[in-house]
């Protein structure tokens, strides 16, 4: 039944024509990927990380690094960037939960931890041209029926590669969270101590999930990038952090694909309600602390309870 | 050489205070309210620019827009107390979330009001004082004894004096202190006043000795939650030799590596000490 909302969503562009409204679909869905994947580490396991941002970022370096050094193609650069996020989330992850870093402290490594990177990919200026970034031309190609490989430029290609990269996305989470594995995810959210007295391999679990949830990162990180067409170092800031916390707080925590409503609200705010980037700022932060304080389900959380007593 | 590393080591001792001075803020207000409060960076970005306001704004003399200062961020960090961190007490992540709003909050009426460019406050105490080869600013000098006096007076007032002994004892037990007459709701608040006040004297000290600018919070936060687990979250005095230790290690270390690399130091030492050592350096309590 759920799963039947996405088919309006295919009908969009033949309704819709004004390129502003399905280019804020277009970032609502990448950010959507980004969201929805923090959720499983924040929302379905309880860990707080601070290195989304991270992961996000170090793909789409290594996406378009990878591209002119090796001289590969687009798909193939995103998976050298979901393979080295995979390697340096399995890394960082295992140092963390082997040490049985919790709440604040893992927090705080993940953030030291993107921190270091960030300070790397800022002063290696040979290699990823510091504080400036990269702003490039290439484009992902695509093999479209009756038209051969070609490459994916204008609003209504992206749209329709993001809207399946966040379809897959979602129902690549939700058959994690739906899983034996999932439940495994909840009960450490839950009381981890007692899920290991359970016998559930807590540092097994925790690690899938911290991982699982940056390729999802890598691939938001690696399309991103690429429908921007520039990366810099900002893609690691603080604030890329703020923003992906903010999106699944205000969708929602407890469903695989409410952080997207969140992703939506938050990047059309600007454009409904047109303000600067210190406006911006402002109510983020005011969304975050209103959300907490009193809506601590998010939008989606207080649609399904409303219904529910309905 | 060896006058450059003795006048970096000074160097690191003296920013390394200021680093402490939000330590301690983020240990009392851990101990008592059971949340990191990140937001006390944004009060000591506050706390300078309130006093760059004061004093070449409004023309009050530094001497007097310090502690003003320092009343405005302790009655701002009141207010958020009672109206925002009061619903969070002891639940970590939603109290990190809160503060972390609230930093977006400040630093975006600041960008408002007094945009990005960089402040410089007129020079207070000019003048420096020469030992050997060594040159240390006057004005430097007098922010360290001014930190290191305001530290020793907290660990006095905590140790010494009833409500000081009041907030260790609701440390370790709060059902305990409020059976013996603790009113932990105005301990509380008090604590979390006092923090934003230590966190908008850092600021004002600050503004007398560097460019003002809305970044500085986040970057002088995270030294100070780097200290204050360094120490091990919880001592005083630990807090205050966490905040020496990535002073001198970014000041010592700048002469062997390109400054750029400045903010890593606090960071290793700070994931080594938690895989290792958690507890922290310190830890008794």
């Amino acid at each position: 039944m759920k799963h039947l909302l996405w088919i309006p969503l295919l009908a969009v562009p033949f309704v819709v024509h004004d390129n502003v409204v399905l280019t804020i679909l277009v970032f609502t869905f990448i950010a959507g990927i980004l969201a929805v994947s923090f959720n499983l580490v924040f929302g379905f396991t309880g860990q707080l990380s601070l290195f989304h941002a991270a992961a996000f970022g170090l793909s789409a370096y290594a996406t378009y690094l990878s591209m002119i050094h090796l001289g590969i193609s687009f798909w193939l650069g995103m998976i050298v960037g979901v393979l080295f996020v995979t390697l340096i989330s399995v890394v960082i992850g295992a140092i963390c939960f082997r040490f049985n870093l919790r709440e604040l402290y893992f927090a705080i490594v993940t953030l030291a931890f993107s921190e270091l990177i960030r300070l790397v990919i800022l002063n290696w200026n040979s290699f990823t041209n510091g504080s400036l970034g990269i702003n490039f031309t290439l484009t992902p190609t695509l093999w479209v029926p009756g038209r051969g490989v070609i490459p994916v430029t204008g609003t209504l290609m992206w749209y329709y590669l993001s809207l399946v990269a966040v379809a897959l996305a979602v129902f690549g989470y939700s058959r994690i969270v739906h899983s034996w594995m999932g439940r495994c995810f909840a009960s450490i959210r839950l009381n981890d101590e007692l899920a290991d007295t359970l016998g559930i391999d807590v540092f097994r679990y925790k690690l899938v999930s911290f991982v699982a949830g940056n390729i999802g990162a890598a691939i938001a990180g690696s399309l991103y990038s690429f429908y921007i067409s520039y990366i810099d170092p900002n893609y690691f800031s603080l604030d890329q952090s703020l923003a992906i916390i903010a999106m699944a707080l205000l969708g929602g925590r407890e469903f695989v694909a409410a952080p997207i409503v969140g992703a939506l609200v938050l990047t059309a705010l600007p454009h409904v309600i047109n303000v600067n980037a210190e406006a911006r700022l402002l109510i983020y932060g005011l969304i975050l602390i209103l959300t907490i304080l009193l809506m601590p389900r998010g939008i989606v959380g207080l649609l399904a309870r409303q219904r529910r007593a309905a | 050489m060896l006058q450059l590393v003795v006048g970096q080591l000074l160097n690191g001792i003296i920013v390394g205070t200021l680093y402490a001075i939000i330590a301690l803020g983020v240990t009392l207000t851990f101990g008592i309210t059971g949340i990191v409060n990140f937001a006390l960076g944004a009060f000591m970005m506050l706390g300078a620019y309130v006093t760059w306001y004061l004093s070449d704004g409004a023309g009050v003399a530094y001497p007097i827009a310090v502690p003003l200062a320092v009343a405005c961020i302790a009655l701002l960090g009141l207010l958020v107390d009672q109206a925002l961190f009061r619903f969070t007490r002891n639940n970590l992540i939603n109290g990190l979330i809160v503060s972390i709003g609230l930093i977006s909050v400040l630093v975006a009426v600041v960008l408002m009001i007094w945009t990005t460019t960089p402040q410089n406050m007129h020079y207070v105490l000019p003048g420096v004082f020469r030992v050997g080869g060594v040159i240390v600013p006057k004005m430097k000098a007098v922010v360290f004894v001014v930190l290191l006096l305001v530290i020793l007076f907290t660990y006095g007032a905590l140790t010494r004096t009833w409500a000081g002994r009041a907030a260790y004892a609701y440390a370790q037990k709060p059902e305990a202190a409020a059976l013996m007459g603790v009113r932990t709701g105005v301990l509380q608040a008090g604590v979390a006043a006092y923090a934003a006040g230590l966190a908008g004297l850092g600021g004002g000290l600050y503004a007398s000795l560097y460019s003002i600018t809305p970044e500085i919070g986040s970057a002088y936060i995270l030294k100070g939650v780097e200290a204050a687990i360094l120490a091990g979250i919880g001592s005083i005095m630990g807090s205050f030799v966490g905040g020496i230790i990535i002073g001198v290690a970014e000041g010592v270390g700048s002469i062997f590596l390109p400054s750029a690399y400045n903010d890593a130091y606090g960071l290793v030492l700070l994931v080594l000490i938690l895989l290792f050592k958690p507890a922290g350096l310190f830890a008794n309590r």
